[in-house]
């Protein structure tokens, strides 16, 4: 190796360097003109779908919401400050993830971080954004096993309804309709298990009869095997804890195969817009899964959320997660103004002790978890998702027996 | 050899760690961060390429031995300190190697490359379905790190991964594997031990990805199956040292930094058009550099010489 | 175990199979012919799924029919890629190793590119439409009559194409370059045209397979990839430039991932690839493969 050689690798590599770490960024000292929100989330891979559907749409529809208002009054300075939200693509893997957030933190000085979608990415992300000690709402995290860490994360509040509190409604709703023999079907992934978990013991103990209880992978393309087994058990109710591609799945495998069990419940993907899109109403008539809100959820807010969203982005929202999102802002923006300022320690401080009046009813975080909700269970019924868990919640009685699948 | 060559080879190898060293003290915050993902995909592109490149066996399962680096941090991170649980996450890896490269020691080209790859997607799955029937969870949090040992411990790691690949390039062992990629047969008439050089110098490599997994999985705090062997990892450190020059360290590490700033460039600037973009790259460069980035020194070079000579040779 | 518990694990495996073998004899060609292991005929698949979807959606075309217009649009596709990037490539490379380093590397840049166009167009919402999903009795085996439909195309696909490459002179070119690239220039095979020709046919058949799953499962942009992975598995099962071998290989997945589904779903994924690994092992370079 001569020396021109040598010499110009390393020049090649202090270049870089100097690249990594010189040009001190363009932090001009600038006058605080704006409150910056930042976020990464998956805008590709697989959890993109999601993540548009309850949470990225919901994020842009809020911050013109604000600055359409002006923006977020801070009274620390008497002033009026416009918010901006960066947005970056975390690729759906949560390493990316919890380095952009470092980047958004240090590079981009952001305000306040906002949530990035699935349970593993809110946790990862909840954990680094309470290090650097930012306030900060965990939206779509569904996990029991986070009651066991919430309380090693001061800064962090999670505003989704969890485990618990659905599959407890699902075992007294399938009391209140007299039911005696249920088939669980999970996914073999965190959300299959906490639900599955949680609900099939439950249900022994109430003396109902798990009579199938079985995992499958998940990419699985038939699970008609398990549910022609599911049909000759002649079970009550058919509950699939199950991802979007499966709840699909499963509800076009159950109409091919006409499982007519009383009760159809299915998770994630029952509430979303698509499944109506694909299936049309007609055929998901009765469908129950976990949500949920509807037009007639009465709180301020609602029905115009509904209605604006869907001219917005010509699709219906969320019905289980659209509000929330909405919701999780207006607790950011409310903790705001209620401090006056950008003080995070107030913020979160704020976060652990205020009810917050918002879209999804009065949130309050006990213990770090919020505890009321504007239903937990939802059916759709004629092409409207009606919530009919907990029974106080109810915007329609729930349709019991679930009718047939069309042929 | 003399003397002096030896020392001179080295130094810009010293300024170079002296300044990395240092880093810390100057440079912003972010900068350890990102370096850090730089050196984790140096140390993957690297290690990978210590038996892949000479022996033109293409691994597909980096993903396996880095994701067992990462479990090892999240079950050991509580009980073990950094150091020692980092080592365990290598060895672990070299261990898993040794069976690994035993099992596959019957196939060739590309039935070797996919069965690396089934291999390490039966690792993922199976891990997966121990955490939920024997476990009961699927996530797992891992223990915190002050971030400047997590990068002092990268830095190690990588240091360590060139250092032997350097060495090892250099020795009679290296010689021995440049043998055996260049033909099986004929290295195993000299009386080279076919079999046995390829596990060794394969489960080398392991190690270091392994320690790498163990060292990254505190920046993440929270893993589970999908992300600590995604496949991703696996596939990589074959586009980097490809990208950058497959047969040289130099290329292998060109190719890991070059390609890990420019996804993060892209991924912040262009959070839309990102992946087109770099798919643009990728194709440009191999289109006018086949043989990876390395050759840009050469073509510079190149034009410079044509320059000086001005235009009447043309 | 009566007629139908086998008849549904069979017909089951079969629809699976016929998919995956579709989409394995895709890629053969495009690897064993063109020596391009294309990391991207996943997307080619999702291109398909896309262009019936948006058909069906827009004018109401017969997810049928429309396999008349997807796989002809993707053929394009793929001869236009071919002869420019990939011809480029090989020109450029000192070696055919060379080559399948660096067009592997490039297949990897379409990969993205073309996921990022279809995400682009249409965004990462999930799609889907319903056709034909009633139940269809066959001698007390039930089956969606849209799957039995894609096992009927994935079977009427693979005669005509079986006969193309037996029976038309362009087949037997391209049988020819298969064998051995050189010796069938030397006989005046123009090798460019046929190796184009074998990418463009090979993402045709991507394409259509694309088409039938739409009919079946989820539409997004990101779909492709886990397709792309069974297909070179199926590849590697039959033995690396063996058509028939494939073609096999496609089946037998097909087939295993079925039965296991029936025995311990949720050691499926773990049996499967151990199966794999295993019939490896025994034959280390593939079912039918030298």
């Amino acid at each position: 190796m001569n020396d021109k050689v040598k010499y110009s690798r390393l020049t090649a590599c202090i270049a870089l360097l100097v690249f990594l770490v010189g040009i001190p960024m363009a932090s001009f000292a600038q006058t605080k003109d704006k409150i910056r929100f930042g976020t990464a989330i998956a805008l590709s891979g697989p959890y993109a779908p999601g993540a548009k559907m309850t949470q990225t749409t919901v994020y842009d529809m809020w911050v013109s919401d604000v600055n359409a208002k002006g923006g977020i009054y801070l009274k620390s300075i008497d002033k009026r400050l416009p918010v901006e939200l960066i947005t970056y693509d975390d690729k759906s893997d949560v390493g990316t993830s919890v380095k952009l957030v470092e980047k958004l933190i240090l590079e981009d000085k952001v305000d306040m971080v906002l949530a990035p979608w699935g349970t593993a990415a809110n946790v990862a992300v909840g954990s680094i954004v309470n290090k650097y000690e930012y306030p900060f709402v965990l939206i779509s995290c569904s996990s029991e096993k986070l009651r066991e860490m919430i309380h090693t994360m001061p800064y962090c509040v999670a505003i989704l309804n969890q485990p618990r509190d659905q599959g407890h409604d699902l075992v007294e709703l399938l009391k209140e309709f007299g039911i005696k023999k249920v088939a669980i079907i999970y996914v073999a992934d965190l959300h299959g298990i906490e639900f599955a978990g949680y609900t099939a013991p439950q249900l022994g103990i109430d003396g109902i009869e798990v009579s199938i209880l079985k995992s499958y992978p998940l990419g699985v393309k038939d699970l008609s095997p398990i549910l022609k087994q599911i049909k000759a058990a002649k079970v009550d109710a058919l509950i699939g804890f199950s991802y979007p591609p499966d709840t699909w799945l499963i509800t076009e495998q159950a109409k091919v195969l006409q499982l007519n069990p009383k009760v159809v419940y299915l998770s994630v993907g029952v509430a979303h817009p698509p499944y109506k899109y694909k299936f049309g109403a007609q055929t998901i008539e009765g469908v129950m899964g976990p949500g949920a809100w509807s037009l007639k959820t009465p709180y301020p807010g609602v029905r115009d959320f509904a209605e604006r969203y869907t001219k917005r982005y010509n699709s219906e929202p969320d019905w289980w997660g659209g509000i929330i999102t909405y919701s999780a802002l207006q607790v950011y923006q409310q903790a705001i103004e209620k401090v006056g300022s950008l003080d995070h320690k107030k913020i979160a401080n704020v976060f652990q002790t205020e009810t917050f009046p918002t879209m999804m009813g009065p949130v309050k975080f006990v213990d770090g978890f919020n505890i009321q909700f504007p239903g937990n269970i939802g059916q759709w019924q004629k092409g409207n998702f009606e919530v009919i868990m907990p029974k106080d919640k109810r915007t329609a009685a729930p349709e019991f027996p679930k009718p047939p699948w069309p042929k | 050899m003399t003397y002096s060559t030896k020392f001179s080879r080295l130094i810009p190898a010293f300024i170079l760690i002296v300044i990395f060293a240092l880093l810390p003290k100057v440079a912003r915050p972010y900068t350890m961060i990102s370096l850090g993902s730089i050196f984790m995909y140096v140390v993957l592109t690297v290690s990978w390429a210590l038996f892949s490149a000479p022996t033109h066996y293409i691994s597909l399962a980096s993903a396996a031995f880095f994701g067992l680096g990462i479990y090892a941090a999240a079950i050991l991170g509580q009980k073990l300190p950094l150091p020692l649980f980092i080592f365990f996450g290598g060895f672990i890896s070299f261990l898993l190697a040794l069976l690994v490269g035993l099992s596959s020691l019957r196939l060739r080209g590309m039935y070797f490359t996919i069965f690396t790859f089934g291999l390490s997607e039966l690792i993922r799955n199976f891990v997966q379905w121990w955490e939920v029937n024997e476990t009961g969870t699927v996530g797992r949090w891992v223990i915190q790190v002050n971030p400047k040992m997590v990068y002092y411990a990268m830095l190690s790691i990588v240091l360590l991964t060139l250092g032997a690949a350097y060495f090892i390039n250099r020795s009679k062992f290296g010689l021995a594997i440049r043998g055996i990629g260049e033909s099986e047969e004929a290295a195993d008439h000299i009386g080279i031990n076919v079999n046995a050089s390829k596990i060794i110098i394969f489960a080398v490599g392991t190690f270091f990805m392994g320690a790498a997994g163990a060292t990254m999985a505190t920046r993440w705090t929270y893993i589970d199956p999908s992300i600590a062997f995604n496949p991703l990892y696996s596939f990589m450190p074959v586009l980097m040292a490809i990208f950058g020059g497959m047969n040289q360290i130099f290329g292998q590490v060109l190719g890991a930094t070059v390609l890990t700033l420019l996804a993060d460039m892209l991924l912040t600037k262009f959070p839309y058009y990102y992946m087109l973009l770099y798919g643009i790259v990728l194709i440009i460069v191999i289109l006018f550099l086949p043989g990876g980035l390395v050759g840009l020194k050469d073509k510079i070079m190149l034009w410079f010489k044509r320059k000086r000579q001005g235009y009447e040779t043309t | 175990m009566d007629l139908s518990f086998f008849l549904d694990i069979l017909i089951g495996g079969l629809i699976m199979g016929g998919l995956y073998a579709l989409i394995a004899v895709g890629l053969s060609l495009q690897y064993g012919v063109a020596r391009v292991l294309n990391v991207s005929h996943g997307e080619f698949i999702m291109l398909g799924a896309f262009a019936t979807y948006s058909l069906y959606s827009l004018i109401g075309l017969n997810p049928i029919l429309s396999l008349v217009v997807s796989g002809p649009a993707v053929f394009l596709i793929g001869f236009f890629i071919h002869n420019t990037l990939f011809k480029r490539l090989r020109k450029l490379s000192p070696s055919i190793e060379a080559f399948e380093g660096s067009s592997l590397l490039a297949s990897f840049g379409l990969l993205f590119i073309i996921q990022n166009i279809a995400l682009l167009f249409y965004g990462p919402d999930i799609r889907g439409y319903t056709y034909l999903d009633n139940m269809v009795d066959f001698f007390g085996s039930i089956n969606a009559a849209n799957r039995l439909v894609a096992l009927l195309a994935a079977v009427v696909i693979g005669l005509v194409f079986y006969l193309f490459l037996f029976r038309a002179r362009l087949g037997k070119a391209i049988r020819a370059a298969a064998q051995d690239v050189t010796t069938a220039q030397l006989m005046g095979v123009n090798i460019y045209w046929v190796l184009g020709l074998c990418f463009g046919l090979g993402a045709l058949l991507a394409g259509l397979a694309g088409s039938l799953t739409s009919m079946m499962f989820e539409i997004t942009p990101f779909m492709g990839l886990p397709y792309t992975i069974i297909a070179i598995i199926a590849v590697v099962l039959g033995g690396l430039g063996n058509i028939l071998g494939s073609l096999i290989g496609g089946l037998i997945l097909g087939l295993i991932g079925n039965i296991v589904m029936y025995i311990h779903p949720g050691l499926s994924l773990i049996a499967y690839y151990l199966i794999f690994l295993l019939l490896l092992l025994i034959k280390p370079t593939g079912i039918l493969g030298k």
